[in-house]
Order: C-alpha cells, then structure tokens, then sequence
C-alpha cells in the first residue's frame, strides 16, 4: 500500500516537472517566434523610414538642381553650379536605393520610373539652360526659362515624391500595428507562460513536500521495527546472534554473543568470524566451507568447537542462513548460535534426577542405543552399567517392541511419543541371566545436543502383577460365595418352607380339634407349638423376601413412585383401616426402579409408621424433593413413637428389634429389606428422629431421565 | 350326590391336609388321589386298576411330581378332548413367576399357592366349594384364566 502510494506520487511529481518543462519550451518558442516577428516587423518599419528618407532626398536634390541653375542664370557664376553637380549624383544614387528598397511593392516601381523619367527630363532641360546661359547671355536663357516647362516639371515631380511618401507611411502605419500586436502576443505569452510554469512548479513542489513528510514517517517506523528487533535481539542471552559480510565480517552482535565467546562488540566489529574458530579448524579452512555451504543450500547448520577470549574452548550448535537481496546477491549470513556446553551442565543436574527417580531410567538415542541409565536399572536387568552403555537397547527391552519403540519414537519424536506419554506400555523384559519379569514403561521424547533422546522409565511390576492376579482371584471368589450365599438362602428358605408347611398346618390341626379335649398341659404345649411355627413360617418368609431382593430383582426401569405408594397403600389396606390411620402424600415423580420392590419399600416404611404408633390416630406423609443433583430425596414421616438415636443405624440390620415380641409383632427384617432395596437402587436410606416425636425415614433415588 | 375330586399331589401331609380341611368344610366330596402324573393320567382315562374310575368333576393338580410332573399332566389333560373341560386348579408351593405363566398357558383354571396357615387353607377349599361347585353348572370349556 505504502509502496503504492510512494510510487503513485513519484510519477505525479515527474509528470508535473515534465508539464512544467513542456510548457516553458512552448512559452520559449513562442517568444523566440514573436521575437523574430517583431524583429522583422523593425527592420520593415526601419525600411520604410528609409525610403521615405531617400524620397526626401530625391525631392531636396530637384529643388536644390532648380534653385541651382537659377541662381548660376542670374549670376553667371560657376559656383552656384556646384550644388547642381552634386544633386545631378544625388538624384540618380537615392533613386536608385529608392528602386532597390521598393523592389517588393509594384505601385512604388512604377512611381520611381516616372520619377526618374521626370528627373532625367528636368536635368537635360537644366543642362540646356546652363548652356543657353553660357553661350547666348543672361536674356536668352531667362526666356527659355520663362517659356519652358520648368515650374511645370517640378510640380509634377513633386507630386509624385509626395505620392511615394503617402505609400511609404501608409505601410509604416501597418507595420507599426503589426509589430505593436507582436510585442502584446508576446508579453500576454509571457506571462502567462511563466504563471503557469509557476504554478505547476509549486504543485509539484507541495506534491514532493509531501512524499517527503511521508516517506520520512515510513523510515520513523522502518527505524522503530529496527528498534524493536534490536531489542529483542539484544534481550536474547543464551543464543549469539550475529550477522556476517558475504565473507564472514562481523557486522552485528548481540548480548548472547558477547556472554558466549567473551568478546565485546569494540573489539570483534568487521573482524571475520573465523577468529573464534580454532588454529587446526581455520588451517583447515573450516570457516570459509561452512560459508559456502550456507551460501549454497541458503541454510546450514554446523555443531564445532570455538574458541573463547580467554582461550577456553566451547561446543555450539550454530545455523548459518544466507541473506540475499531481491537480486539474488549474497549479502550476509545471519547466525545463530547455541552454547552445547552448558547443556552439559544440565546434563549432571540430569543425570542426578535420573538416579533419584525410583524406577529404572534408561536413556536411549537414535541408534536405539543406551547412553544413560540410573543404579535401578543396574539392579533391575542385573547388569553393570559399563555392560550398558553403548549396547542397544534391544538387549533388555522385548525385540519387537524395542524396534517399535526407536521407530516410532524417534522418526518422528513429537506426535508418536505423544501417544505413549502417560499410557504406560506394560511389556516382559529380560534380565542378564535370562530370567523375565513384567514391566511397565513409559516414554518421553528429550531434546539434547546430541539430538532426540528418549527417556524410558521402567517399574518392575512383578508384585502388582501377582497382586493383581490375587485380588481377581479374590474378587471372582467373593462374587462366587455370594452368589452361593444368596443361592443358598433363597433355596434354604424356600426348602425349609415345605416341612415347616407340615409342622405348622397340623399343630394348628391338633389345637382345632383337640384343644380342651386333652389336659391343661397338652393344650399350652400345642399353643407354643402353632406360635414357634407361625414365626418361623414368618422369619423364613422375610428372609426369602430379602433374598429376593438381590436374586429376583427386576431390571430398573422408569417407575411412578406415586403409582408404587398406591400399591403399597392398597397392600397395607387391612392395617390402616384396622388403625384408622391417615396417610397422605405429595405428588411424586418418576424415578428408575424395580416397581415390585419400590412397593415393598413404600408397605415396609408406612407399615412400620402405622405399627409403632402410640394411642391415637397414626397419621403418615409421603413426599419427595430433588436434592440438588439427579436424585429425589423420599420422605416418609409419621407421629409414631420415634427411635432413639443410638439405633439409627442398627435398625437397619438383620432381625434386628427394638421391641419385645409381645409390644409388636415382627421379625426385624423389614428394614433391612429396606436397605437393600435401595442399595440396589443406587441410593442410601437412613432415619431422622427423637423419642416420642415421630420419626422421619428419608431415602435418595435416581429420578428417570425423562422428567428428571 | 357327591363331587368327585381328583387330587394329586405326592405329599401324604399335603394329601391328608386336603382331606381334613375338606371334612371340616363339611363338602360332602369323594376324594381321589393320585401320587404321581402317571397315575394321574391312569386314572383320568380309566387305564388298568382305574377302569371304574368316576370322571372328576375339577382337578387340583400339585405341580412338582414324580415320574410325570404337573405340567406334563396338565397339558396331556389340556390336549385331550375328553378331558379338558374338566377344570383344573394348580395347587403348588411354587411362586416362580414362569410356572405361573406356564401353568396358565396351558389353560389351567387356577393357580393357587399352597397356603401356609391352616386357616387359609380352610377359606381356600370353601371358595372353591362355593365357586366351582355350589354354582350353576360349569360350561363345557371354562375360560382360560
């Protein structure tokens, strides 16, 4: 754009010079032109003068011919010829210059013959008069006078002079307006020309002013950018960067490059870069070839030693770019260095996080060779660390995963390794004496001087490898027995129904038709009988309906815990008309469930809150409430006898009873079937309560998604 | 006239149990037992000693037998002309939902679990007297169910 604008104005300014130029050389030859009109319009002007002055001649030299001859008759004196003899000359030379200088006009040719006709007549007839006078005497010639055409001829000469003279001042008077209408040509010209010259002179002038202004803000901010890159160059520390002539002069020089050789930029200013090299490497004409090989391939990277101020030596790693111009010449080299040396430095600092590491670290190049390793590995492969180094990893690591690992890792180091950062690869590995062991590596790319390294870590998993096999084993072992237990309850349970069946509908026989027909004795043994039956029938059921729960229970589905209540209610029908009990609930959402179980749920907390009621109208209320995340938190709440809080969790347990049997009846199960609903259900339940204030059962279930 | 019932049903108790609360029902019923399915079936088509055998007028089959089971001796009763309009109840200690589904698959009449209390024995064989027998006369095929 700047580009643009600069060139548009430099070809404005030279079009304005030019116009300028342009119309100079015009206004020039136009007054070189009126100059050469007006000149000529002077010499014509000059001419006519002339003639008009010849013509006064030529009538004066008549006159003077006339008065001449006169006065010689009157006299008789030779003297007063003498004016005669010189207008006889005078005559003939004016009217010649006269003829010569009118030749262009014809109307003047034709008057000076007649002219010269008249003066020729009037010089014989003087000639004869001036004869008549010498020989005859004063009487005779003054009668020829007298009767000749004297006057007459000069009268007509005369007039013919005066003729010519009209026409001579008729043309001065057009000359004079023809030169006078040259000049004003002339100076309207001028000035007008040397306005408009002005004029374009000043505008090109502003215009290059302001091309001036312009391209000076663009060099400000040419030098700004330079600024700033010099900044930043000189803000860089670890790196020397410098610019090199076309023959390796120093032309630039920054901090990094100062700290680095030692040399301050006094003393290395256009001194060539080869004085950092070494003796051996400039014999060898090292610096120039790397010259010509950046020169050649535009880019060029070197690794060598250099050579300090001090003397010391140091290792860099340096990139040579060429600099050319748009013309392809090579200008320079700009160059950047890196100190390897102190990556060395690094490389202890390193090599001590390596053995601090409590796995065995190997280091491996790009020859999938090992340069690095840490006392675990020692100990873990068995070897010394000198059998080590320098042997290809292929040795330790399984070969095909070795290979996979160097071609992988090291074509191209960023993105395969990226993969494997973090996963840890689990692998067998093998010690020196052959033995194998499960490991479990993990790789990590590392730049270093000497290129892309990768760092493996490697954890001998032998023991979480076992341990993990145990713990299987132990978790199939556990599920295994549980299932059995729960088997095993469930077919307990049901088997054993069979023959108490037996037992309880034939004491319960025995009591109908025999009681009061054996003794006292006999019929309060029977009554223990049938009761001792009846609960076991009643234990035995609860266990196979808490069995149930975890061996029959259905799939949870999206479930109306309203429609759950209802049936739940339906069920307690009996109880709670049997207590005149009032039951209430909110409106409750839908929640995935197993529908039969949700309904024991419900019969099991509002039966309870019906069950362990004081004197009085049980009253119960039902309601739900999202509890901040997906989860609706159930509520049943009654006005019961409450529970202490020291058995908050034990009532959630087995057969576990807070009453005697002759209180209420039970088999202290219900609330553990409870639990075990909605543990299977995801959810948890627990109790809120005081002794004598009622009691308030609150349990977390999964809303569906649908409305959830 | 007597009803004739055909029970059958592998456990002496079970079959004693049935007798004693029908006799407390004060049903005036002749009560047939058979142990197993087969003679069950033996019965059912008059086969060998049950040549003489009255055609019953409603079954209580148990389901769990020996030799031939429950569901075996439903669907023979089921598949036979003769005998399918007689209705069948299934009288099983079994709550297994399949044998539920099973059992009415193959059109039985009922199925009621055996109950656990005397008492609700007792209910259980008046709501049968009542319904299958004090009502007006069965059609020929009851409905399924």
């Amino acid at each position: 754009m700047g580009a643009t604008i600069r060139f548009l104005t430099k070809r404005t300014v030279q079009f304005a010079f030019g116009a300028a130029i342009a119309i100079l050389l015009i206004v020039a030859g136009f007054a070189y032109r009126s100059i050469v009109i007006s000149g000529e319009n002077g010499r014509w002007v000059r001419h006519t003068y002339e003639v008009l002055e010849n013509l006064q001649e030529l009538r004066f030299a008549l006159e003077a011919v006339s008065s001449s001859v006169r006065g010689y008759i009157l006299t008789g004196e030779e003297a007063y010829l003498e004016p005669y003899h010189a207008a006889g000359l005078s005559l003939e030379q004016h009217a010649t210059t006269v003829r010569e200088l009118t030749t262009d006009n014809p109307v003047q040719q034709r008057n000076i013959l007649v002219l010269e006709d008249v003066a020729v007549a009037k010089l014989e007839r003087a000639d004869e008069d001036i004869n008549l006078r010498r020989t005859q005497g004063i009487e005779a010639a003054s009668e020829a006078i007298r009767a000749g055409p004297g006057l007459h001829a000069t009268v007509e000469y005369a007039a013919i002079v005066s003729q010519m003279q009209d026409e001579e001042r008729r043309l001065l008077v057009l000359r004079i307006a023809d030169a006078e209408r040259s000049t004003n040509r002339l100076k309207i010209t001028l000035i007008l020309g040397t306005f408009l010259g002005l004029l374009i002179t000043v505008a090109a002038g502003w215009s290059v002013q302001r091309d001036n202004s312009r391209r000076e803000t663009a060099e400000e901010a040419l030098r700004e950018g330079e600024r700033k890159y010099r900044m930043l160059v000189d803000g860089v520390k670890e790196y020397a960067i410098l610019m090199l002539g076309p023959q390796g002069e120093i032309r630039s020089w920054n901090p990094g490059a100062e700290r680095m050789t030692g040399c301050a930029w006094e003393e290395v200013a256009g001194q060539n870069f080869s004085r950092f090299f070494s003796a051996d490497d400039v014999s060898l004409g090292r610096p120039q070839e790397i010259l010509r090989k950046a020169a050649e391939s535009g880019e060029y990277e070197e690794q060598g030693t250099r050579v300090r101020k001090d003397g010391t030596r140091y290792q860099i790693r340096t990139t040579f770019t060429a600099s050319r111009d748009p013309a392809g010449n090579l200008r320079g080299f700009s160059v950047i260095s890196r100190d390897l040396t102190e990556n060395k430095e690094s490389e202890t600092k390193y090599r001590g996080l390596l053995e601090a590491a409590p796995d065995a670290m190997v280091v491996v190049n790009q020859s999938g060779e090992i340069v690095l390793l840490n006392v675990q590995a020692e100990k873990q492969f068995g070897y010394r660390r000198d059998e080590l180094l320098g042997q290809k990893v292929t040795n330790i690591i399984p070969i095909g995963f070795a290979e996979r690992l160097i071609a992988d890792d090291l074509r191209s180091t960023e993105d395969a390794s990226a993969q494997q950062i973090g996963t840890g690869i689990e692998l067998i590995a093998e010690r020196k004496d052959g033995s194998e062991f499960p490991i479990e590596i993990m790789l990590s790319p590392l730049q270093s001087a000497e290129g892309t390294l990768v760092t493996a870590a490697i954890r001998d998993i032998s023991v979480r490898k076992k341990a993990a096999v145990v713990l299987l084993q132990k978790v199939d072992e556990l599920k295994r027995s549980n299932e059995e237990l729960g088997q095993f309850a469930y077919i307990a349970s049901h088997d054993l129904q069979e023959p108490l069946r037996m037992v309880a509908s034939y004491t319960q026989l025995l009591s109908r038709r025999y009681k009061g027909k054996l003794d006292a004795d006999a019929d309060e043994f029977i009554a223990f009988a049938v009761d001792g039956a009846s609960r076991m029938q009643r234990l035995i059921q609860d266990l196979l309906a808490y069995s149930r729960v975890g061996t029959k229970g259905k799939e949870l589905l999206e479930t109306s815990s309203e429609d759950a209540l209802q049936q739940a209610l339906a069920n307690l029908r009996g109880a709670i008309e049997e207590s005149s009990a009032v039951v209430t609930h909110d409106p409750l959402p839908p929640v995935l469930a197993d529908e039969m179980q949700l309904t024991q749920l419900f019969q099991n907390l509002v039966g309870n809150a019906i069950k362990y009621q004081n004197p009085g109208v049980p009253r119960v209320h039902v309601s739900a409430a999202r509890n901040g995340g997906k989860q609706w938190d159930f509520t049943v709440k009654d006005n019961g006898l409450g529970i202490d809080p020291q058995y908050f969790e034990r009532i959630f347990g087995m057969f576990q009873r807070l009453h005697k049997r002759d209180e209420f009846a039970g088999t202290g199960i219900g609330l553990a079937i409870c639990k075990k609903i909605v543990e299977r259900h995801g959810g948890h339940i627990w109790v809120e309560s005081k002794p004598g204030q009622g009691s308030t059962f609150r349990f977390a279930l999964a809303g569906s998604q649908a409305r959830s | 006239m007597p009803l004739e019932v055909l029970l059958v049903e592998d456990s002496p108790g079970d079959v004693r149990l049935t007798q004693e609360a029908f006799r407390d029902a004060k049903t005036s019923i002749n009560l047939h037992v058979a142990t197993d399915g087969v003679a069950a079936m033996a019965f059912l088509r008059r086969e060998g000693d049950h040549s003489q055998a009255p055609r019953p007028d409603f079954i209580l089959l148990d389901l769990n037998l020996p030799k031939m089971d429950g569901r075996e001796v439903l669907a023979h009763i089921k598949e036979d002309d003769e005998l399918k309009t007689i209705p069948t109840i299934i009288l099983t200690t079994s709550e297994a939902e399949a044998d539920i589904l099973k059992s009415y698959q193959l059109q039985a009449n009922c199925y009621i679990n055996k109950p656990v209390q005397l008492e609700a024995f007792d209910a259980i064989v008046k709501s049968v007297n009542s319904f299958w027998l004090t009502t007006a006369k069965l059609p020929p095929r009851a409905n399924s169910g």
